[in-house]
């Protein structure tokens, strides 16, 4: 170590140990970089040249029971403009055919400052077809201008429906943090109703489309000729049980007033209109909602976004009669025969319940033909509680009936617990019964389960749960799919239900019916009418019923709230979207229909 | 074959060929990036107009009287002198560096032409007859001989060129053969200085090295702790240059240590730099087609990220055939020394060796991530004329003392 010559032997072992160790240093660093993480920096490399767009998946439309088109998609323009592409001594008249406030577009410009000039920015979403139809005609003029076309939902084929169809939004955060794996920032997710109930098989496959861009996002062309872009797939549509025309009349009937109405096919459990009013605009949520029209929706007293159809729970009234006669045949508790003298109320305890008018003897047919409180406060006596609520949930009240919407409460069907529950073991008597007998107290009911239940009673004590929609079509295979459907059976000897029936059948076509003023000379209508007492205000009409008497097509049921007696108020709604569901079948049976056009969308 | 015997008896062809095959790969890689450049899109032309003018500088040069090297030692390191001054009053900035002498659309470095005064006049002056290199004057005036153009090229500044020269200076004084200790005293604080940027365990580790390297060389036990605590000094001065620096090379610094922690900023290049070169994989995404390069997501690319074009574009295949042909290049230089007679030529060889292998070392690292971001060509393949011609001058010398080595014998 210690010599000193010029050029020795260890100097020069020295800079070969130097040199062949940089380059092996080197050598490795290239194995690493270019063989081992390869792939890695492949990513990186595509990330920085690749944009990609992202194209907005078409969402399923919504057919009605005979493809009837009920919700559909329509495009809706974003104006974008390009700076680096741009005049901005345009600016002015831009904002003029925009109509939208001086200064608006530098704002945007300044905000997107930090980007290259090479992104476009989004200057407004929803731009008017006006608007769009100028720029067609002035293109040449406006470099840098470009709009960018998305897709929203399309409401105009007469129905409303905003209960039935809900609507989709943004997806907000901390929905994204759950669902990262499939969803991006920005997309649309079904929120209530239906959107939300089929999201899986609306939403659709999102497409996109790769451009090529240099270091300033600069775009110099399509990757590979467009070869890996990938088209969105539209979702699959979905064909519903509802009936355009009926659910049409319900909405138009129920303008301006406050209630529920949901009408079922009783042989399927299909859903043929349903119907909460007050309604809202769906179109209000198609595309960006107004901070204005949220605030409006929420603080309406009326409360609009609510379903009532599926969530209010009312008290059934009258309309609960026909559960307490078909506990009290079926058990042999009573008989076709048995009668009961209405003295116009019954003496129970230290109480007088009172009858509506002094109906004489009646039996349970009569009694349910004029809605006599009597028979039936007597009734549950005899039945019992346990025998009474055992019916009354074979019918399917206090539990959700399962309809395919996200929205639903199941009511309330008082038992022993219950009342062990709210008034202590010993703290209730047999008294608190006796208004169960008409439906009223405790027992509250949806509209839907009073459909669920008009629809057992007319198909002989079996149906299927209730269900909005019918089917899907597949996007792939263009097949029409059925959803599979639960079959209900209230194991209820159909005798037994044939006296119920008849009573209902006189209802309205009985010479003391409660409902003769809905008679129809070409359909024979059964029902039951029913008056639900309101502690806060006038009583809600209610009505329960379904057509054809013989053949049953459609079972319905309606609350028309603080509306007063159901034979009014609420029985010629019935009638009206009974006509309405029974005209459209004959007419679609004689094909004067279109088409289902299932390979629509992109 | 007598021909091809003869031939390489008098032309090191394994030399000549390694470079003339890096500056086709630079030419291709220059073209490839600047074609379709908007604002350098000329360059290929320029850079193949000087490539042209080099080949024949080179032969002008291989067949110059050997004698005439000599007798330029001291005009060039005077006329290097006399440029870097000149540069300094009248001067073209460009990149933060007071750097270029500009005549009409002509413009040329002066750093450069100091390079040819340094080595020819530092070799000019170990290889005298009467020196000692040993002796502590003699060392003052050899760093000396090095320290002026460090000094006037710091002052534009270029950080980079000047420790180009620090490097040729200290290998130059090395291979005349320095007493390694003095050396070592001389050289270790800078290693730990260099190496506390890393942070503490690499300035631990670097000071386990001294203390290793002492014990090697046996000395007595004050003098060993006394360099030792002299080296435990340097790497506090770390912090101490740091806030000397120009900012952006503080940035450059901290973004070789953390590329990715200012992506947009200064270690931009480095990360793209990186990617492109990892992204070519084996065979690479051939010639103009690499997305890095083409879409320019590496500023300035055809000069100090040469590299990652060739990596990208030529993949493994093409990065590992330039560093075998640096590796040819410098193998052969270290091997021509030794047949070398004559010191002066030997250590002008040792001086064009150490060079090429610092700007390679510099530049291919930092391409890859090893060394830090520090703006020095690779030599034959970057965009520059003047530094390319340099380069190709400096070979012929030492071919043309190959040619005639056995005069000397």
């Amino acid at each position: 170590m210690n010599d000193t010559h010029f050029g020795s032997l260890t100097r020069k072992r020295i800079l070969v140990f130097v040199i062949i160790g940089f380059t092996l240093l080197t050598s490795f660093k290239l194995v690493k970089m270019q063989l081992l993480e390869n792939f890695f920096y492949q990513e990186k490399s595509m990330e920085n040249s690749v944009r990609k767009d992202l194209i907005p998946a078409p969402r399923g439309v919504f057919y009605d029971r005979n493809n009837k088109v009920l919700v559909s998609n329509k495009p809706s323009f974003t104006l974008e403009i390009t700076p680096a592409k741009f005049d901005t001594s345009l600016i002015p008249l831009i904002e003029t055919m925009l109509h939208v406030d001086k200064g608006y577009i530098k704002y945007l410009f300044n905000e997107n400052k930090k980007y290259s000039r090479h992104i476009p920015i989004k200057i407004k979403r929803n731009v008017d077809f006006d608007f769009i139809a100028w720029y067609q005609e002035n293109k040449e003029k406006l470099r840098g201008v470009e709009y960018k076309v998305d897709l929203q939902r399309d409401y105009s084929f007469g129905v409303s429906g905003s209960h039935l169809f809900g609507y989709s939004k943004e997806i907000g955060a901390e929905q994204y943090q759950e669902l990262k794996q499939e969803y991006d920032m920005g997309d649309y997710i079904g929120a209530t109703g239906l959107e939300k109930m089929y999201e899986s098989y609306l939403r659709g496959v999102k497409g996109y489309r790769l451009t090529l861009v240099d270091a300033k996002q600069k775009t110099i062309g399509r990757y590979l000729q467009g070869e890996e872009d990938k088209k969105a797939q539209k979702g699959d549509d979905l064909i519903l049980g509802i009936c355009a025309e009926a659910q049409k009349v319900a909405e138009e009937t129920f303008a301006g007033k406050k209630g529920a109405l949901v009408a079922i096919q009783p042989q399927t459990g299909e859903v043929i209109a349903l119907v909460s009013a007050p309604e809202y605009n769906l179109a209000d949520f198609a595309s960006v909602t107004s901070s204005d029209v949220w605030t409006k929706l929420n603080n309406d007293e009326d409360k609009p976004l609510f379903n009532r159809a599926t969530m209010s729970i009312y008290p059934p009234g009258s309309t609960f009669k026909m559960v307490s006669a078909t506990a009290a045949l079926n058990e042999g508790i009573i008989d076709e025969e048995y009668s009961l003298n209405c003295p116009g109320g019954l003496q129970f305890g230290d109480r007088f319940f009172k009858c509506m008018h002094v109906h004489g003897r009646v039996n349970v047919v009569q009694a349910i033909e004029q809605s006599c409180n009597t028979f039936f406060y007597s009734l549950i006596l005899k039945t019992g509680l346990g025998i009474w609520s055992d019916y009354g949930k074979r019918f399917g009240f206090g539990q959700k009936t399962g309809i395919d919407i996200p929205e639903e409460t199941s009511g309330i069907l008082p038992d022993s617990a219950y009342y062990n529950r709210v008034y202590g073991k010993n703290g209730w008597t047999k008294g608190f019964l006796v208004s169960l007998g008409i439906g009223q107290g405790e027992v509250s009911v949806t509209p839907l389960q009073l459909a669920k239940y008009a629809a057992l009673l007319a198909n002989d004590g079996v149906s299927y749960e209730p269900h909005i929609a019918r089917a899907y079509v597949d996007r792939e295979t263009q097949e029409v799919v059925e959803f599979p459907r639960k079959e209900i059976d209230l194991n209820v000897d159909p005798s037994v239900l044939a006296i119920v029936k008849e009573g209902m059948y006189r209802v309205v076509n009985g010479d003391h019916g409660t409902a003769r003023n809905i008679r129809m000379e070409d359909v024979e209508v059964a029902g039951k009418t029913g008056t639900a007492q309101n502690p806060h205000g006038n009583d809600h009409a209610i009505f329960i019923g379904f057509a054809p008497y013989n053949n049953p097509q459609i079972a319905i049921a309606l609350v028309v709230e603080n509306a007063g007696y159901g034979s009014t108020k609420a029985a010629p709604i019935a009638q009206a979207v009974i006509r309405a569901y029974l005209n459209a079948e004959k007419e679609a049976k004689e094909g004067k229909t279109v088409a289902v056009n299932t390979g629509g969308g992109q | 074959m007598k021909i091809g015997y003869r031939l390489n008896d008098k032309f090191d062809l394994a030399t000549f060929i390694s470079v003339f095959l890096l500056s086709v790969i630079g030419l291709a890689a220059i073209y490839s990036s600047t074609v379709n450049h908007p604002t350098a899109s000329g360059n290929f032309e320029r850079q193949f107009i000087w490539f042209i003018f080099s080949i024949i500088i080179f032969f002008i040069t291989y067949f110059v009287p050997p004698q005439f090297f000599r007798i330029i030692a001291v005009p060039s390191y005077i006329l290097s002198i006399l440029s870097l001054l000149l540069v300094l009053v009248v001067g073209k900035t460009v990149y933060g560096a007071k750097s270029w002498l500009g005549v009409g659309n002509l413009g040329m470095q002066p750093s450069e032409l100091a390079k040819i005064g340094l080595i020819f006049f530092l070799a000019y002056w170990l290889t005298r007859h009467k020196g000692d290199i040993n002796n502590i004057k003699d060392i003052g005036i050899s760093l000396l001989i090095g320290f002026i153009p460090i000094a006037l090229i710091l002052l534009e500044p270029d950080m980079g060129t000047a420790i180009v020269f620090a490097f040729i200076t200290i290998v130059m004084v090395f291979w005349s053969g320095i007493n390694l200790f003095g050396l070592f005293v001389v050289f270790s604080p800078g290693i730990v200085t260099f190496a506390s940027i890393f942070g503490t365990y690499a300035f631990v580790a670097s000071l386990i090295l001294v203390v290793t390297a002492l014990i090697f060389f046996k000395k007595d036990l004050f003098l060993s702790a006394s360099i030792f605590v002299m080296n435990i000094a340097a790497g506090f001065f770390f912090d101490y240059l740091y806030n000397i620096l120009q900012p952006h090379q503080q940035k450059r610094i901290e973004s070789f240590l953390d590329p990715n922690a200012d992506p947009l900023g200064a270690g931009y290049n480095a990360l793209q730099a990186k990617v492109a070169i990892g992204s070519g994989g084996l065979l690479g995404k051939g010639f103009m087609q690499g997305n890095q390069t083409q879409l320019r997501f590496i500023p300035q690319q055809w000069t100090d990220f040469i590299y990652c074009v060739v990596g990208e574009e030529f993949g493994f295949i093409g990065s590992i055939f330039v560093v075998v042909l640096f590796l040819i290049i410098f193998m052969r230089l270290l091997k021509l020394t030794s047949t070398q007679k004559d010191n002066y030529f030997s250590l002008i060889t040792i001086g064009v060796l150490s060079l090429l292998f610092f700007h390679f070392c510099i530049n291919i690292g930092m391409n890859l991530g090893i060394t830090p971001v520090i703006g020095l060509p690779l030599p034959f393949l970057s965009y520059g004329g003047s530094s390319l011609l340099v380069n190709v001058f400096l070979i012929g010398v030492v071919l043309n003392f190959y040619r005639n080595r056995k005069q000397y014998a």
